[in-house]
C-alpha cells in the first residue's frame, strides 16, 4: 500500500522574482522515474522543511514538464519559509489533487480569462496550455482574452508572461487599482474593464482571484448572458490532505480538494458558498 | 458437523478463551482503571485486571484506528536534501467488549478512509484488527443507537458478537476472520440450541424497549434534506459552543484531522496527523487570516449537516451512532440531540 | 466555594459576579447552563458582554470598579421591598442595625449613577435575588482584584446573609479558583498570615503544635504578600527568593518594578515545567515535573481534594516539586525532609491541619476524594459549608462604603482598561497553553476589545495595531472592534509575553489582603503608523 502522505523530493531549479510577494518556484522531481502528470486546474501538496504542507496551485503547463511551476504569494508560515529557499534547495511535493479544468470544453471557444492578483496562478496554467495546442486544428481555442487586476503598477506579477502572451496573441488587459506616476495602463478594479468586453453564446469565462472579486465577476457575467454551464472558476480552501479526509476544505457536502478546486457556476449555486454570498 | 455461524460459550470459558486470543495477538478491552474510568486498554496480565463489561468505555475505538496523534513520516533536511521515511508498522490485534455503536463507527471509517486511495496508516492497523463486540442488552443513560440503526445488536460488520445470556454468551461469526477463530478454538463452544435462540431474541426485543432518550434521528435526517435550518438554531447553538473539541474528540465518527511537521532537531523532524476539531474557527482559516466560516454564527452548522444532512444523502445512513458521548462532555449544552430536538419539534412553517 | 459544584445545577437564582465562567470554569459554566435550562433565573454583574452575560436574563453592565454601590443599591432595595431574612438575620448574625442604617441614609438615584445601572434594572435584579430561597453568589477575581477587594467581597457576604442565602443547598457565596489547585495552595498556607488550614500564625497553641512536629520554631510575624515581595524594589528587604510555578515577570502589576525587584535580587531560584520569562532572569533555575509526572493531590474549587496518580515517569531530569523541595531542605540542615511517598507527606498534613484531619490517601481513593472540613477518619467531608454556625460563629454585617478606583478615566488618559482572561485557549501567561499548536491557532496573538463607537471616533479597523499607554507603561496591540466591551472602555488579556499588559496596570493594593488592583486602570491609545 502507498503511503499517501509522504512526499517526493523535488529541487528548486529557479526562482523567478515575480513582485514583492510573489515569487514562482520552478521545480524538478528529484526521482525522475516516477510517474507524474497533470491538467491545468489541479494543484500539489507542497511541503518545505519543519513547515508542514500547504495546497499550491499548478502555474505552469503539463506540456512543460518535466518543469513544474510553483507561484507562491507569502501569506504565513511556510510560504514565508518558501519565499526563503534558494535555488538548489529541495522541497516535497504529492498529489496532483483535486479536478482539473474541462479543457476539452474549450475547443474552439472564445476564452475569457478574468483574474486577480495570485488568481492567475492556476490560469496560467490553462492560457499555456491552450496556446501550446493553438496550432492543432482539434484542440485550439477560438480566441484568448485575458482581464487582470493588480493592487498597484508594483504589485503585478508575470509581467514578462503576459507580454509574451501578447504577442502570442492573446488579448492581454492589465488594469491597477491604484495607479502611480509611470502608469500608462487602466486604473480601476478588474470589473471596471469587463463591461468593455464582448460576452456572446460562445464564451467561456474563467475567473480566479479574491472571494469579493470572484462574486462581482460572476454576477456581471451572469448579467451579460453567460451560461452558467460556461463560468468557472476554483475555489481557494485551508488543506491539509488533500485526499478528500482532513475535512478542513468541507464545502457543504462536498470536498474542495476532490469534488474542486474548479466549479462551474451551476455547480456552485447548488451549495452555499461565500464566492456566491449576498 | 456443528455450524461454525453461531455458537454458545459458557462464561466460565471467557477468560480461557481470551487467554488463548492473546498469544497471538495484542489483546483490547474496556478495562476499568484505579479511578474506575473504563476505558479499551491493552491486557497484559489477564487475571490482574479487570475487563469491565457493566460500564460504556468512555472512549470508542477510534484512539486506535485514527490516534489522537499519530507520526505519518519522519524526514530530514541535509545540505538542502529533503527526504522521508514510513512510519512503524501495525501489529495484530484483538479488541474484546467492543459495543455496536462503536463498530459501526469503525466501519463508516473504513469508508471516508478508503478512498480515492486507502489511507495507509489506518488501513494497515485495520487490516492487522479483528473486532469481538458485546449486544448491548441495557442502553446506557445517553445512548439513542435504535434511533441512528447502529444497535443495539448487530447484523454484520463483527468478526465475532456476543450477546449475554445470563451465563453464557450467544456468539456470532463474521466472515473471514471471526470464523476462523471460531473453527480454531471450537472446543470452547457448543451449538446452539432453541432455548438459546429464543432467548437471544427475547433479549433483543426487551434491549430495544429500554432507551430512556428519543430521539428523532431519522426525522431530522429527513427534514434536513428537504429544508434549511432556520437561522436562529445555529445561533442559538453557536452562542453555546465554546470551542472546546471535546464532541469532535470523543465522537466515533469524527474524523477530521490535521497534520502539522515538528521539528525534533534541526535537521530532522516527524510529520504527525492529529485529531482536529471544525467547530474551531482556526479550522477553516486561511493563511493570511481569511476565514470562510463565521464561527459567531455556524460554529455547528458543519458538524451537525455533515453527520445527519451530507451523510445520510451520500450514505444512506446518518454518521451519528448514538452513542451518547458528546452529550456528557459538552461544556454548553449544545450536543447533537439538543440539535436534533430544536429541529424536530420546531414547527413547519 | 460554600456549595458543592453540583448544586449550582438546583439553584432557582444564580448571581454572577466578575467571573467569564464560561470561559474561565467551563465546568462550573456548565453547571449554571444547566440550572437555566431548567428554568434557573440568571444575574450576571460584567461590565463587559461575556458569553455567560449573553445566557443572563439580567445583565447589569455595570461601570468597572462600582461593585459595592451596586450591591449597596440591591440591599436597599431589599429592604425597601421587605424581602430581608428577619430569621435569619436575627438567629445567625449580628451588627445588621448599623448596616440597616447605613443602608437608609443611601441615595438610589445617586448609587444607580455611580454603576451607570438604570434604577429600574437594579430593583428587578435585587427581587429577583431577595424572593428566591435557593439563591447563589458566584464570584472571581472581577470581584477581588481591585483595591476595594476585600470590601467587594463583604458586600458579596452582607447580601448573601440579608437574605439568608447561605448554610443551604443550593445556597451560599462561591468565590471559583483559578487553578486547578489555587484552593489547595491557599489551604497549605501559602498565605502571609496563617498556617495550613487557615490555622491563625497568632495562636501560640498552633505554633506549638507546628514546633513539636517540625522541630523548628515558627515565625510569629506574618510574611510578605506576593506584590509586596515583586515590588520590593533594589534595595529591598529579600535576598533570595524562590518561586515555584509562577511567572511574576508577566503576572504581577506593573511589570517594570517586578523586573527591576527580581534582577537586582542576590539570588533567584526558579522552579517551573518550561523556561519562563521569570525563569530566565533565575541563577538557579529547576526543571520541575509537570502533573502528569508525579503524584499527589489538588484540591478544586469546592474544597475537594482529589487524588492524582503519575502517569509517565519524568522526562530527563525534572523532579516533582516535593522532591525539589525535600532536596533542598536536606542541604539546608531541615529536619523531617525525608517523607517516602506522598502519603507520608498527606500524613503530616492531616497531622497538623485540622480541616484535613481525616484527609488520608486510601480513603481519598475511593470516589471522588473529600470535601473539608474532613475533621477525622470518619468524617464524610462536608458538601456545604458554614450549616448551623459560620467559621467565626455569627456572621457580622460590615459597612462598606464605595470608593472610586484608583485610577478614573481623565484627559490624558480617557480610557479604562480591564484585564482578564482572553479566550477559553489560553491561561494565565500562557507559558503552557501556547505549547499547544492547535490551543494558539484559535488565539494566536494578543488582542484589544474594543467598542466600535470607540474605534470610529479614533479612526481605527478591525485589527489594526495600537499604541495603548498607562502611567506607567506603553505596548502595541492589535484591536479587535466589539460590542462585549462599553463605550469607553477597552479589555485585553495578559497571555502573550510579547505584549507585556501587566507594564500598564496599578501595583495599588488592597490594604486588608494585598492584593492589587489588575482589573483596572486608565489607559489612552493611539494609531500606530505601519501595522
Amino acid at each position: 500500500m502507498n503511503n499517501n502522505f509522504i512526499p517526493s523530493p523535488a529541487k528548486i531549479c529557479e526562482i523567478i522574482h515575480e513582485n514583492e510577494q510573489i515569487s514562482t518556484f520552478r521545480l524538478k522531481l528529484i526521482n525522475t522515474s516516477i510517474p507524474f502528470s497533470f491538467l491545468p486546474g489541479q494543484f500539489l501538496m507542497l511541503s518545505v522543511p519543519h513547515c508542514g504542507e500547504a495546497a499550491i496551485s499548478i502555474s505552469s503547463s503539463p506540456t512543460a514538464l518535466p518543469i513544474i511551476d510553483l507561484s507562491i504569494r507569502k501569506a504565513g508560515t511556510l510560504t514565508n519559509a518558501m519565499h526563503m529557499m534558494k535555488a538548489g534547495n529541495q522541497v516535497g511535493i504529492r498529489g496532483p489533487y483535486g479536478n482539473p479544468f474541462p479543457m476539452k470544453n474549450f475547443v474552439n471557444r472564445d476564452l475569457l480569462f478574468v483574474a486577480g492578483g495570485i488568481g492567475l496562478a492556476p490560469l496560467k496554467s490553462v492560457i499555456d496550455y491552450c496556446l501550446f495546442h493553438s496550432n492543432s486544428v482539434h484542440d485550439a481555442a477560438q480566441s484568448i482574452t485575458l482581464l487582470y487586476g493588480s493592487r498597484s503598477p508594483s504589485d503585478i506579477a508575470f509581467q514578462s508572461v503576459t507580454s509574451n502572451w501578447q504577442e502570442q496573441g492573446v488579448n492581454c488587459r492589465l488594469t491597477v487599482d491604484e495607479a502611480d506616476t509611470d502608469w500608462q495602463g487602466n486604473v480601476g478594479l478588474v470589473t471596471d474593464l469587463l463591461p468593455r468586453h464582448n460576452v456572446t453564446d460562445n464564451t467561456t469565462a474563467l475567473v480566479c482571484g479574491p472571494p469579493v472579486m470572484i462574486r462581482f465577476i460572476i454576477a456581471q457575467l451572469s448579467a451579460m448572458g453567460c451560461q452558467d454551464e460556461a463560468i468557472f472558476t476554483t475555489l481557494e480552501r485551508h488543506m491539509k490532505c488533500g485526499v478528500g479526509t482532513c475535512g478542513h476544505c468541507h464545502l457543504d457536502g462536498k470536498m474542495v480538494c476532490m469534488d474542486g478546486p474548479v466549479f462551474s457556476l451551476s455547480q456552485l449555486k447548488t451549495m452555499d458558498v461565500m464566492e456566491l454570498a449576498q | 458437523m456443528i455450524d461454525l455461524k453461531e455458537l454458545i460459550l459458557s462464561k466460565d470459558n471467557l477468560i480461557p478463551l481470551l487467554r488463548k486470543l492473546k498469544k497471538d495477538a495484542r489483546l483490547i478491552a474496556p478495562i476499568k482503571n484505579e479511578y474506575g474510568d473504563t476505558l479499551f486498554s491493552e491486557i497484559d496480565d489477564i487475571d490482574a485486571m479487570k475487563i469491565d463489561l457493566h460500564n460504556q468505555p468512555q472512549a470508542s475505538l477510534k484512539p486506535f484506528f485514527l490516534p489522537q496523534q499519530e507520526t505519518l513520516a519522519g524526514y530530514t533536511v541535509n545540505n538542502g536534501e529533503y527526504s522521508f521515511t514510513p512510519p512503524d508498522k501495525a501489529q495484530d490485534t484483538i479488541f474484546f467488549g467492543v459495543r455496536s455503536c462503536d463498530l459501526t463507527a469503525l466501519l463508516y471509517m473504513d469508508l471516508i478512509f478508503s478512498k480515492p486511495s486507502k489511507d495507509a496508516t489506518y488501513y494497515d492497523r485495520r487490516n492487522h484488527s479483528l473486532i469481538i463486540t458485546l449486544g448491548c442488552n441495557q442502553p446506557f443513560a445517553n445512548c439513542f443507537c435504535e434511533a441512528t440503526g447502529s444497535g443495539p445488536y448487530l447484523e454484520y460488520g463483527y468478526g465475532l458478537q456476543f450477546i449475554d445470556l445470563g451465563d453464557r454468551y450467544f456468539v456470532s461469526a463474521g466472515r473471514g476472520k471471526g470464523a476462523d477463530l471460531l473453527k480454531k478454538w471450537a472446543y470452547f463452544f457448543r451449538e446452539v440450541n432453541e432455548e438459546d435462540q429464543k432467548k437471544r431474541y427475547q433479549l433483543f426485543l426487551e434491549a430495544r424497549g429500554q432507551f430512556t432518550r428519543n430521539i428523532q434521528v431519522a426525522h431530522a435526517c429527513q427534514k434536513l434534506q428537504e429544508e434549511a435550518v432556520p437561522e436562529e438554531i445555529w445561533e442559538t447553538l453557536s452562542r453555546r459552543c465554546y470551542d472546546c473539541g471535546g464532541c469532535a474528540y470523543v465522537c466515533p465518527t469524527c474524523t477530521c484531522y490535521s497534520i502539522d511537521d515538528m521539528a525534533q532537531g534541526t535537521n530532522h523532524g516527524i510529520r504527525v496527523r492529529s485529531w482536529d476539531a471544525c467547530t474551531s474557527s482556526g479550522f477553516t482559516r486561511m493563511a493570511g487570516g481569511h476565514n470562510p466560516t463565521d464561527r459567531s454564527r455556524y460554529a455547528l452548522k458543519r458538524r451537525f449537516l455533515h453527520k445527519l444532512k451530507h451523510d445520510y444523502a451520500h450514505h444512506g445512513k446518518p454518521s451519528c451512532t448514538g452513542c451518547g458521548r458528546c452529550v456528557d462532555i459538552c461544556f454548553g449544552g449544545v450536543d447533537i440531540t439538543t440539535f436534533i430536538d430544536l429541529l424536530t419539534t420546531q414547527k413547519t412553517t | 466555594m460554600t456549595n458543592s459544584i453540583a448544586e449550582l445545577e438546583g439553584a432557582d437564582v444564580l448571581l454572577v459576579t466578575g467571573s467569564n465562567t464560561t470561559e474561565t470554569h467551563p465546568q462550573i459554566g456548565r453547571n449554571i447552563i444547566t440550572a437555566v435550562d431548567h428554568g434557573a433565573k440568571l444575574i450576571v454583574i460584567d461590565p463587559r458582554k461575556t458569553d455567560i452575560a449573553k445566557e443572563a436574563h439580567i445583565h447589569l453592565a455595570l461601570r468597572p470598579g462600582t461593585d459595592i454601590a451596586l450591591i449597596n443599591a440591591m440591599m436597599r432595595i431589599i429592604l425597601d421591598e421587605n424581602l430581608a431574612d428577619d430569621l435569619f438575620i436575627s438567629m445567625r448574625t449580628e451588627n445588621f442595625i448599623a448596616l440597616r442604617d447605613y443602608l437608609h441614609r443611601l441615595d438610589l438615584d445617586e448609587l444607580a449613577t455611580i454603576t451607570g445601572i438604570n434604577r429600574t434594572t437594579i430593583h428587578e435584579a435585587a427581587c429577583l435575588y431577595a424572593r428566591s430561597s435557593k439563591s447563589v453568589i458566584c464570584y472571581c477575581l472581577g470581584v477581588t482584584q481591585h483595591t476595594c477587594g476585600t470590601d467587594n467581597v463583604q458586600a458579596v457576604a452582607n447580601l448573601a446573609m440579608l437574605t439568608g442565602n447561605v448554610e443551604k443547598k443550593h445556597s451560599g457565596v462561591d468565590p471559583l479558583r483559578g487553578q486547578n489547585n489555587v484552593q489547595g495552595a491557599c489551604d497549605m498556607a501559602a498565605l502571609p498570615a496563617v498556617l495550613s488550614g487557615y490555622q491563625n500564625l497568632a495562636d501560640i497553641d498552633v505554633r506549638n503544635r507546628f514546633l513539636a512536629v517540625w522541630g523548628r520554631e515558627v515565625p510569629k510575624a506574618p510574611g510578605l504578600s506576593l506584590t509586596e515581595m515583586t515590588h520590593a524594589g533594589i534595595n529591598g528587604t529579600i535576598k533570595a527568593m524562590f518561586i515555584m510555578g509562577e511567572n511574576p515577570v508577566l503576572s504581577d502589576p506593573h511589570l517594570n518594578r517586578v523586573e527591576n525587584t527580581l534582577k537586582h535580587l542576590p539570588f533567584l531560584a526558579v522552579s517551573d515545567i518550561f523556561l519562563t520569562e521569570t525563569a530566565k532572569l533565575a541563577h538557579v533555575v529547576f526543571p520541575a515535573a509537570s502533573f502528569a509526572e508525579k503524584s499527589g493531590t489538588v484540591t478544586n474549587s469546592e474544597r475537594r481534594v482529589q487524588l492524582c496518580h503519575q502517569a509517565i515517569p519524568p522526562i530527563r531530569n525534572c523532579k516533582p516539586d516535593s522532591e525539589i523541595i525535600m532536596q533542598l531542605g536536606r542541604r539546608l540542615n531541615c529536619p523531617g525532609m525525608d517523607f517516602d511517598t506522598e502519603a507520608e507527606i498527606m500524613e503530616e498534613i492531616s497531622l497538623l491541619t485540622p480541616i484535613y484531619g481525616g484527609m488520608h490517601y486510601d480513603r481519598l481513593a475511593k470516589n471522588w476524594g473529600l470535601q473539608w472540613p474532613c475533621w477525622n477518619r470518619d468524617h464524610p467531608g462536608t458538601k456545604f459549608l458554614h450549616k448551623y454556625y459560620f467559621a467565626r460563629g455569627k456572621g457580622c454585617f460590615t459597612i462598606t462604603e464605595h470608593q472610586e478606583p484608583y485610577e478614573n478615566p481623565e484627559k490624558k488618559y480617557p480610557f479604562t482598561l480591564v484585564t482578564g482572561r482572553g479566550s477559553y485557549h489560553h491561561y494565565h501567561t500562557a507559558t503552557m497553553t501556547r505549547k499547544s499548536r492547535r490551543l494558539l491557532r484559535e488565539y494566536p496573538e494578543a488582542l484589544l476589545e474594543i467598542n466600535k463607537e470607540d474605534s470610529d471616533k479614533l479612526n481605527l479597523r478591525d485589527g489594526e495595531t495600537v499604541e495603548l499607554a498607562s502611567r506607567r507603561g506603553t505596548v502595541h496591540i492589535k484591536t479587535k472592534i466589539t460590542d462585549r466591551v462599553q463605550p469607553g472602555t477597552v479589555f485585553s488579556s495578559f497571555h502573550f509575553f510579547e505584549v507585556p499588559i501587566n507594564l500598564l496596570t496599578l501595583d495599588a493594593m488592597d490594604p486588608k489582603s494585598k492584593c492589587p488592583e489588575l482589573k483596572i486602570c486608565s489607559v489612552n491609545l493611539r494609531k500606530v503608523k505601519h501595522d
